[in-house]
């Protein structure tokens, strides 16, 4: 039967049509789909919020990287023009997040060493320190499958390994 | 890739790696902080890279996501100052400390 469909053509061999109910949930997944690669720029806030539902995803399956780095979010060949011209140019940190299928990413004014109003140089400090306050609650919330330090090791060694083992395995039977 | 096994190392080294950007010869800054958590097996693997060295830690403690929070800050503060800053690091590392501990210190000198 999976060789019954007439295969397009005109097409390239991406676009098989293929039966869908002969692959399973977890193999359509890991179809490239055309969407996947782009990355999302978001504002601060929503970047937070996508972030926190990536983590309440993948907590049976799968991981979640943050990177943190320090850009200027603009091409070389700005970036040259700039130099070259005596601008300085403003650098901001870009903080992506990634499960692997899905990328976001959102970029922090930086507390810099442009001239401005000072109400708007308060603004952005404070912004700057609430997505940080944010962003470590998120992570404290949701890193919760680490091991507890066990500091009864001097008299129970054998029961502290098997406490780690009973950490473990109820995340386990949740998955099945 | 090195795995470092001591925290104190891993943070010290990779502030450095941040710090050493050759920001100034090619305007283009190439350190990055990288975190990877995975629930379902309870791991936190730390990397940070200039693409030419390469420092990572891995851990299963939570008590290691305690300090990385710590580490977190600094990056943030780093980032967003310029890896020229010296004493604002050291101070957000003494404030945060010092704040909890407010009731037996500060004013009574």
């Amino acid at each position: 039967m999976v060789g019954s469909l007439a295969q397009p053509t005109h097409l390239p061999p991406y676009f098989k049509l293929r039966k869908v109910s002969s692959k399973s949930a977890r193999e359509r997944e890991r179809e490239p789909s055309l969407f996947a690669f782009a990355m999302v720029l978001l504002q601060p806030d929503p970047f937070l919020n996508e972030l926190t539902s990536m983590y309440e995803r993948t907590t049976e399956r799968g991981s979640v990287w943050v990177t943190l780095k320090r850009s200027s979010m603009k091409s070389k060949a700005k970036r040259n023009k700039m130099t070259s011209a005596g601008e300085t140019i403003e650098y901001r940190c870009l903080v992506r997040a990634t499960d692997g299928k899905k990328t976001i990413s959102t970029v922090m004014e930086c507390q810099s060493k442009l001239v401005l109003l000072s109400f708007e140089y308060k603004l952005s400090a404070k912004d700057h320190l609430r997505f940080q306050a944010s962003y470590a609650t998120i992570l404290k919330a949701h890193m919760s499958a680490l091991k507890k330090r066990e500091r009864r090791d001097k008299k129970k060694a054998g029961d502290g390994q098997t406490k780690q083992e009973d950490l473990k395995k109820p995340p386990k039977k949740s998955s099945s | 890739m090195v795995y470092i096994s001591s925290w104190d190392e891993f943070a010290e080294r990779s502030i450095q790696l941040f710090r050493a950007d050759p920001q100034s010869v090619s305007c283009v800054l190439t350190s990055r902080y990288v975190m990877k958590y995975r629930h379902c097996d309870g791991k936190l693997v730390l990397k940070v890279t200039d693409n030419r060295e390469c420092l990572k830690f891995k851990t299963d403690q939570a008590q290691d996501a305690r300090k990385m929070e710590k580490l977190n800050n600094i990056f943030f503060t780093l980032m967003a100052r310029g890896p020229d800053v010296d004493i604002s690091e050291v101070s957000g590392k003494e404030q945060s400390e010092a704040q909890p501990t407010k009731k037996g210190r500060g004013r009574k000198q």
